[in-house]
């Protein structure tokens, strides 16, 4: 049928479509105030010249967990809008816009008690809402701290947590004295303070153009003079572009990254390809799968690219992964590219299946990190090496990934096991054959890259093996894939225990990627986070459900499938071949 | 039935006796000796070390929530038998399955120590290879993998038994020459006989923890230990009912206090900072000379006015006594000329340390820079940098003497390589059939 030929051209021309619609950069209205123009001034902050734009989604991130706030009559506030009713709720009319902004996420219970919040769905709250308890919150904050870190509980955590939010959000309303935004007047020199610039002023008699400008540019916006505002807005834009400062040159660039925002977007289209491949199991197979592969291929693409835009900005070249945050983006990068070969090699569907799964669910993780602040933010001046970052950060994660491509490969054996007993799934053998393929790459790539940061390490501070709890994670996959290619040598197991013990692979490369990170101890410890421990644990807990499954003998399925169908002719799946010969 | 279809078997010819003699036994006695080996050979062996060492290496990083980094490397990878405390997998459910953080479990179990697991498989791993050992193009990968495997653990072996590592502080503009051991200490007891020379004899913190009356013919007096904490912080204020054991020195205005030891590969840094009360005796007699509190907070000679000796007069002649960092002088000196701490703007955020150091040797002078991931290798020392001095008043070098320090190079090509040409070898061969498929 000429329609089922076409299917995957027209799946790909609307994904594509899709892309290029999100791309498309938002204008400003003629009349109206010019918030994107203002979302593409600079200002240095965590060390790094970045865009309004940037500073509003990430601290809206920390604080609130999402990129926009919801106003009380259910309209969305972009975050530059809200940022600019930070910066100036201290001069604007009283109660600021900003003070009414439902931002604070607060989930803990008692901590609600403490600030006599009521629960509510979201759990966002304005400031006003418990401005008067903050002194209580100080109280609580101030014997949390006091508390060795190993015995802060719960609540003292949330309350740390709430108080460096509050901290930030301060930060933010004090614009003027805390954002390094009036841009040096000749390359190389220091960006500085607007109240820096007016002491400087003063003293030494020259009028600094570029804080006039800003200043009225923020008094305008307080008083809601939007003439004023696009105008300077205009003047001090011209400015800029005459100072021709080398660390603005990506300014706009990160701007429309920030608006694209192409993770976001490959997560979509991931959930589409998951959709698609789903489909494909069900019926109309070829033309569905052939869909769904070519859908994956153009979001892999923009994936690549957006790796690479995220290089570009941080003028780092090869360098993938630089904390958890692009750690989980690289991952979900790699697990396509894997999943997708695995699918031009055997095409029977898993491939893209997988490619959907971890592709969509590492992005998502992704999302979450992203909430820690900025991603792109400045490294501490040991891992500042681009070679190292380059080769060992890049190598082992890639083991990371290769690593749970074969647990996730495992988990679905298990599945095909199951299903085996209603259906005749000869697939099944491809499956495990995959499992084993790419366990000998995992290995390859965990070992490569564990050994180069032991070498790194023995540059760096003369010691090649620290057993730090990051350096004894990577350790940890290398002997686990090590011991599941062993033990299948050894006729130890043959495919459905290389597909369970897989499974334990992917139990030890969450507690590798996350888990050690948890612990509070070691020179990698970046990153403590309590939804992290407890995504974690769920994760684990998922796992061992698939391994008991793996475990359990088929007898017991077939008995309760032919509970399940007892009326069934031949029996559930009559003709299936004894396990031992599949299993 | 047809009888022609019957047939016997010819006997055996008897066997030939071309073969020297000493090559049949030989043969024999290797036969015997695979034989011997085939149970240690076994690749079911490996599988169960490989599961001791994922629980070793899993535990022994619980246990760094709770104690230091080099404890924990000493009690359990580079030991026979590892004790394992019960509250290290309390710490674990502590941070996963929300158990409460106060909880305290005392006790622990063995367990298979690293030297134990790793000697285990560089036995099974040696068997294997004399019991099935082929040179063929297959097995040419595997051979590369495991004779690099072997490398690396002997690389540790050697890091373990004879790597030497140290700090050399300098602050700017001064010139040091010897390497402190931050995890060793010694009692030094320092005659100052001029200008340059200072005469030091000093006893090891092995004998200072055993706490018994220590006499040898170097030391002026004999030295008794009468309480050792590997952790304190010295203190004005004396916490009620604590009773004061010094009678001589500024342990008569400040009193010592034990805290635990510092865990994990903490990112502050912190040392323990031991301290002792330490009973000094005329030489031979039972005539004290006084109890001293001696500390480490009281060594901290880098900074002008911090260092604090204690002063013992015997015969005339003076001695100070100092409980200090284990010291190894070197043959030559590092004079720090400028050290330099760059941060992102706008932050406190390092961006680069670096220390340009003149270094001086007998016969010759060097000027070099060392900062971050770009050490110097001198005279079998490498030097890191490290780490500041209080306010960016000089550097923190880390020094190491590791013999085996190439061993991990040469290891990781040959492993990965052999991983390469094995996989690869494996791949391409799988492709070959795919596709005369």
């Amino acid at each position: 049928m000429i329609f089922s030929r076409f299917l995957p051209w027209l799946i790909a021309a609307a994904g594509a479509t899709y892309l290029m619609m999100m791309a498309m950069p938002s204008k400003d209205p003629v009349n109206g105030i010019h918030l994107a123009e203002f979302a593409t001034i600079p200002v240095v902050h965590d060390g790094r010249p970045k865009p309004f734009d940037t500073l509003a989604r990430n601290s809206l991130m920390v604080i609130s967990g999402r990129q926009y706030v919801v106003e009380n009559d259910g309209k969305e506030k972009s975050a530059m809008n809200w940022l600019l009713d930070v910066m100036t709720s201290q001069v604007s009319r009283n109660p600021s816009p900003a003070d009414k902004a439902k931002v604070f996420r607060i989930e803990n219970d008692q901590v609600l008690d403490l600030l006599a919040l009521a629960p509510r769905s979201g759990f966002r709250y304005a400031i006003e809402e418990f401005s008067d308890k903050l002194e209580k919150l100080e109280k609580e904050v101030d014997k949390a701290k006091s508390n060795p870190k190993k015995q802060q509980d719960k609540f003292d955590a949330e309350c740390i947590e709430l108080a460096r939010h509050l901290e930030r959000y301060i930060q933010l309303a004090r614009a003027t004295e805390f954002l390094q935004m009036v841009p040096p007047e000749t390359p190389g020199g220091d960006w500085l303070t607007i109240r820096e610039a007016f002491v400087k002023e003063q003293q030494d008699g020259e009028e600094n153009k570029p804080m006039r400008a800003l200043a009225t540019i923020l008094s305008s916006y307080a008083k809601g003079d939007i003439r004023t505002f696009n105008q300077e807005l205009a003047t001090y834009q011209q400015y800029l572009k005459g100072l021709q400062l080398p660390e603005t040159r990506t300014i706009e660039f990160e701007v429309f990254f920030n608006h694209f925002e192409p993770f976001i977007q490959c997560c979509v289209l991931y959930v589409c390809v998951f959709v698609l491949a789903c489909l494909a199991f069900l019926g109309w197979t070829k033309p569905l799968g052939r869909s769904a592969f070519w859908l994956a291929v153009i979001t892999l693409a923009v994936h690549m690219w957006a790796l690479f835009a995220r290089m570009y900005l941080m003028d780092r070249w090869f360098v993938f992964v630089t904390n958890l945050y692009s750690s989980a983006v690289f991952i979900g990068f790699g697990a396509v590219i894997i999943c997708l070969i695995l699918e031009i090699i055997y095409p029977i569907g898993i491939g893209n299946l997988l490619a959907a799964v971890l592709g969509a669910v590492t992005l998502y993780i992704g999302h979450h990190l992203a909430s820690t602040g900025d991603t792109l933010h400045q490294l501490e001046a040991v891992l500042d090496t681009n070679l190292w970052l380059a080769t060992h950060v890049s190598c082992v994660t890639f083991g990371y990934t290769a690593t749970f491509v074969a647990g996730f490969l495992g988990m679905a054996y298990i599945v095909y096991r199951m299903l085996g007993v209603f259906v005749n799934l000869p697939e099944i053998n491809i499956v495990g054959k995959m499992i084993y393929g790419i366990l000998c790459f995992a290995t390859l790539l965990s070992f490569t890259g564990t050994v180069l940061g032991g070498i790194w390490a023995d540059q760096s501070w003369g010691r090649f093996w620290g057993w730090d709890p990051k350096e004894n994670g990577a350790l940890l996959i290398v002997l686990m894939n090590a011991l599941i290619l062993h033990a299948r040598w050894a006729g130890l197991v043959k495919q459905r225990g290389m597909a369970v013990l897989a499974v334990c692979g992917n139990m030890v490369t969450g507690w590798s990627w996350f888990g050690t990170n948890q612990l509070g101890v070691g020179l990698h410890a970046y990153g403590f986070n309590n939804t992290l421990a407890t995504g974690l644990t769920i994760f684990w807990l998922t796992q061992l459900g698939f391994i008991v499954l793996g475990l359990i003998p088929l007898k017991l399925f077939r008995n309760f499938a032919q509970m399940l169908m007892p009326r069934t002719a031949n029996g559930p799946h009559a003709q299936r071949k004894p396990e031992k010969q599949l299993a | 039935m047809n009888k022609t279809a019957i047939q016997t078997t010819p006997p055996l010819p008897p066997p030939t006796h071309d073969q020297p003699l000493d090559v049949r036994e030989a043969s024999t006695a290797w036969s015997m000796i695979k034989k011997i080996l085939s149970p240690l050979a076994s690749l079911r062996l490996t599988v169960v070390m490989f599961v001791f060492a994922i629980a070793l290496v899993f535990l022994g990083t619980l246990a760094q929530v709770d104690e230091g980094i080099w404890t924990v490397l000493s009690k359990y990878f580079r030991t026979g038998i590892a004790w394992i405390p019960f509250q290290a997998l309390v710490r674990f459910g502590q941070v996963f399955l929300g158990v409460s953080p106060h909880a305290q479990v005392s006790g622990s179990f063995p367990f298979p120590g690293g030297w134990l697991i790793g000697g285990i498989l560089l036995v099974n791993l040696l068997a294997a290879h004399a019991v099935r050992f082929k040179l063929t193009w297959k097995r040419t990968g595997i051979l590369m993998i495991h004779s690099g495997l072997v490398l690396m653990m002997l690389g540790e072996l050697i890091t373990g038994l004879f790597a030497l590592e140290g700090r050399m502080p300098i602050p700017e503009n001064w010139t040091v020459n010897f390497v402190e051991d931050h995890r060793a200490l010694e009692l030094a007891i320092v005659r100052h006989v001029d200008d340059k020379t200072d005469d030091v004899v000093a006893i090891p913190e092995s004998f200072l923890r055993k706490k018994e009356r220590i006499q040898h013919p170097d030391l002026p007096f004999d030295v008794e230990v009468l309480q050792y904490m590997p952790n304190s912080d010295i203190n004005r204020n004396p916490p009620p009912g604590m009773e004061n054991l010094a009678t001589a020195g500024d342990g008569l205005r400040e009193v010592a206090i034990e805290k635990p030891e510092v865990s994990g590969t903490d990112q502050s840094q912190m040392d323990d900072m031991a301290s002792a009360y330490v009973k000094l005796w005329k030489k031979g007699t039972n005539e004290s000379l006084g109890t001293f509190l001696v500390s480490k907070w009281w060594s901290v000679w880098w900074i002008p006015g911090l260092e604090q000796p204690q002063h013992v007069t015997v015969d005339g002649t003076t001695y100070d006594l100092f409980l200090r960092s284990k010291r190894a002088y070197k043959p030559y000196s590092m004079h720090l000329i400028e050290f330099r701490h760059d941060r992102y703007m706008g932050t406190d955020t390092p961006k680069n340390y670096s220390s340009q150091v003149l270094l001086r040797d007998s016969d010759r002078e060097k000027e070099v820079i060392i900062y971050m991931n770009h050490p110097l290798r001198y005279s079998g020392d490498t030097f890191f940098q490290s780490g500041v001095l209080g306010k960016d008043q000089g550097t923190i070098l880390q020094v190491v003497r590791n013999p085996g320090w190439l061993l991990p190079y040469v290891s990781c090509i040959l492993v990965s390589c052999g991983m390469l040409f094995h996989f690869g070898l494996n791949l391409v061969n799988f492709l070959i059939r795919r596709m005369k498929i």
